[in-house]
């Protein structure tokens, strides 16, 4: 009664069915996404009935009478993959893209195999011949290349979650025990014979093991404190950097030192003796006022000259914040810097002076003197 | 085989020697001598081989170095190019024996070009290094490029009287004999400030000050262009770096600096700042600017403009240009009066800005009628989605021709 047509068309109305059940459920039930599978299944389903309604028993019979002449294709996993990977494209469309790209790189892959698989165990009656000289001459160029890089990505993506879990130190240690491990067992591996049938089989599946499972804790428990902290803040944010006492433990302490910064010093602040004044290029003396243009980035560098630990700050006038009405300063500034040490500070100004009522200054807490800074 | 006597046949000969099109070789020779002749031209404002200042003598004294030195090797390896295709041309003759390895010719063929080269790094270098020089700088000037048009601030410098920042716009204002220092940047694409009398090119990058030194021997306007291709209207991307006498700018800078005033109540420039306020204000910035209630005007260009900025348009009427120096403020009688004024007078001449009779109101109603129809500009509000809804460029803002003649009006009395 039933084709294999049939068999699929009705598969795929039932998956679209469970599809736009589960989406109606988590996501929304009015969305194009479910409007979409449920096309689908009507469209699958008008399809399978169609089929089964026109001579579908007498396909069966050809087919059948098809499978008797051939030898039978072997059991494959294939046709599972590509169910998978079809439900993934499905739950794909209904929730994120990056499994609907999953899925259809799963659902082309199973497909072609089982197709290829199909095709050549139908070339012959020698399954061997049908194998070796059919399906692996016709496939393998692509099989190989893909099995490589999905395995070196994995790889590379399960370390990488590794090392961004550990503290720097474990993983500056981690990276050499394992590249000591990983040169032991190719040294083991070319010069012990002995070692290179099950034992190096068996280490490397346990390397893999060990991989894969730590790999997947630390790809759950996240990434270590301090690079969690800092991706949620925007690093140009003004409230990223505490113009008060120093919270930060984990910061750039050269910033000063980064060449394309270094392109781009508009002036250089410095504080010695107790006293800030600026210095820009072409002006012999040291000025009280530096002039920054209108909506570019610019920096500013800020170099210690005292004994005593400073930072710089920019005051850049204050807000009103349009939730709560409270009025905050506007200030950004560079962290800490010893005695000698330098620190940048870019800075975008987007309203000209005249817009504050008390226009913007730098100052060195801690330091006599302001520098008025002046957009015009 | 071809009887010398034949009459027939030598005719043949003779017509095959002959130019196959006598025409395209008299058009060949009219374009090749009109090319020479542009070499002529006395109005020539961008001619590099006219410098007017050290750094552009200094240029072209290495040029007169090297040009001919470069021309003698060209010519010489052109003659032997053509002498070799000529005589050794296949006519059908025997391959000539191979020679490989000559030790003396390898030897003369990489000493002399390796003393050639030699002798023009020298000269070059150091015209490099002189040219780089900015220990012994008199004057700094921010130059700011954007999508088409250049921004000049004067940061605060006593000595020359500037006692609070001076913006302007389309003309470089700096004192004769001087040497200014250009720090200059950008704030969207890569330009390239070039000023072809008084230096050669300097790019202007996001994100890099790169530093550019400017001397004028004598008072005067020098014109120049945008050379690095910045978009649509980078042709129209112009500059002009006044040259004044010390004199002459201690005025300007005074002038500069001067408060705002407004026109008077009452006249029709009076209304042309309301139309100012309504249409203008949320780019172009004119400082001292106050509203009805005393508030200071501030302009929001960041908010509309791609580059975050717009002309700031404080004494608009002591420049001779506007748009990106694309167009003139100046009828052409009176800007060739400036243009080509005798030094000593060139600077009265200068400050005496735009007068409403020599003001050139065609161009200025054109660009407030339609911008965008004079100088391609990204500004059409349909397309403005890539750049987050922001114009490049001034956009067309419908203004009537009454708005029109008020505008006009006002932006008269910004001198």
């Amino acid at each position: 009664m039933f084709s294999s047509g049939s068999k699929y068309l009705l598969g795929i109305t039932g998956l679209s069915l469970a599809a736009a059940v589960i989406y109606a459920f988590t996501v929304n039930p009015s969305d194009i996404g479910a409007i979409a599978l449920l096309g689908l299944m009507v469209a699958g389903g008008f399809l399978a009935g169609i089929n089964l309604h026109n001579g579908s028993g007498d396909a069966a019979t050809a087919e059948e009478a098809v499978a008797a002449a051939s030898p039978a294709p072997r059991d494959s996993a294939w046709p599972a993959v590509l169910a998978l990977g079809t439900a993934l494209v499905l739950v794909g469309l209904a929730t994120v893209p990056v499994v609907f790209i999953l899925g259809l790189a799963v659902m082309t892959g199973g497909a072609v195999e089982w197709l290829t698989l199909n095709w050549a165990d139908r070339a012959s009656n020698d399954r061997r011949y049908n194998n070796d000289m059919v399906r692996t001459r016709s496939v393998g160029p692509l099989e190989y290349p893909a099995a490589s890089a999905v395995a070196l990505g994995a790889v590379a993506y399960l370390f990488s979650r590794v090392m961004l879990n550990v503290s720097k130190s474990a993983g500056a240690a981690l990276f050499i025990v394992i590249a000591s491990v990983v040169v032991t067992v190719a040294f083991l591996a070319a010069y012990r014979p002995s070692f290179r049938g099950r034992p190096l089989v068996a280490v490397l599946a346990l390397g893999a093991l060990v991989l894969v499972g730590a790999g997947v804790y630390t790809g759950i428990d996240g990434e270590r404190a301090q690079l969690a902290k800092y991706s949620k803040e925007d690093p140009y944010s003004i409230t990223h950097r505490e113009c008060g006492p120093e919270e930060s433990e984990h910061y750039d302490h050269h910033a000063g030192n980064a060449v394309n910064l270094r392109a781009n010093v508009l002036a250089t602040v410095f504080v010695k003796d107790g006293k800030a004044y600026a210095e820009l290029i072409g002006i012999k003396k040291p000025v009280n006022s530096i002039t920054i243009a209108r909506s570019n980035d610019v920096n500013i560098l800020f170099r210690n000259l005292d004994e005593k630990e400073h930072r710089m700050v920019i005051h850049l006038g204050e807000k009103a914040v349009a939730e709560t009405g409270v009025v905050e300063k506007l200030e950004n500034c560079t962290q800490l810097a010893g005695k000698n040490q330098e620190q940048l500070l870019t800075v975008n100004i987007k309203k000209p002076t005249i817009a504050m009522k008390d226009g913007y200054k730098i100052e060195v807490p801690g330091a006599e003197g302001e520098i008025e800074v002046i957009v015009p | 085989m071809t009887n010398p006597t034949d009459n027939t046949s030598g005719k043949k000969q003779d017509m095959k020697s002959t130019p196959r099109n006598p025409r395209r070789a008299l058009a060949g020779l009219v374009a090749g001598s009109g090319l020479l002749l542009t070499g002529c031209a006395t109005n020539a404002p961008q001619d590099i081989f006219q410098p007017k200042g050290p750094n552009a003598h200094d240029i072209n004294q290495l040029q007169k170095l090297v040009f001919p030195i470069a021309g003698i090797v060209g010519v010489i390896v052109l003659a032997l190019a053509t002498y070799i295709f000529l005589r050794f041309r296949d006519r059908g003759q025997a391959i000539p024996s191979q020679a490989h390895g000559r030790p003396i010719v390898e030897i003369t063929l990489t000493v002399v070009p390796a003393l050639i080269l030699s002798v023009v790094g020298v000269f070059t270098f150091r015209t490099i290094f002189d040219l780089a020089e900015t220990q012994d700088t008199e004057m700094v000037i921010n130059v700011t490029g954007q999508q088409w048009w250049w921004e000049y601030d004067y940061p605060v410098q006593e000595d020359f009287g500037i006692n609070q920042p001076i913006i302007t716009s389309g003309q470089l204002v700096m004192p004769v004999g001087t040497k200014v220092l250009l720090r200059e940047t950008s704030r969207d694409v890569i330009h390239s400030y070039w000023i072809p009398a008084l230096n050669g090119k300097k790019d202007a990058v996001p994100g890099r000050i790169n530093l550019l030194r400017l001397e004028a021997d004598k008072p005067g306007i020098y014109a120049g262009q945008c050379t690095e291709f910045c978009g649509l209207s980078h042709a129209n991307m112009r500059m002009e770096a006044v040259a004044l006498s010390r004199e002459d700018f201690a005025k300007w800078v005074a002038n500069q600096q001067k408060p705002y005033a407004a026109p008077a109540a009452g006249t029709l420039a009076a209304e042309g700042e309301q139309v100012f306020l309504n249409q203008c204000v949320r780019c172009h910035q004119v400082n001292g600017q106050k509203r009805a209630d005393g508030t200071a005007v501030i302009a929001a260009p960041d908010e509309n403009v791609y580059s975050g900025a717009a002309p700031n348009l404080s004494h608009l009427m002591t420049r001779n240009t506007f748009a990106g120096a694309m167009f003139d403020l100046l009828r052409p009688a009176c800007r060739n009066d400036v243009w080509s004024a005798k030094p000593e007078e060139f600077g009265a001449k200068y400050l005496a800005g735009v007068s409403e009779d020599c003001l050139n109101a065609t161009d200025l109603r054109a660009w407030l009628r339609n911008a965008p129809a004079v100088k391609p500009m990204y500004a059409d509000p349909t397309k403005l989605g890539p750049t987050d809804g922001k114009y490049r460029g001034m956009p067309a803002l419908g203004l009537s021709e009454t708005d029109i003649d008020k505008l006009v009006a006002y932006l008269l009395t910004l001198k």
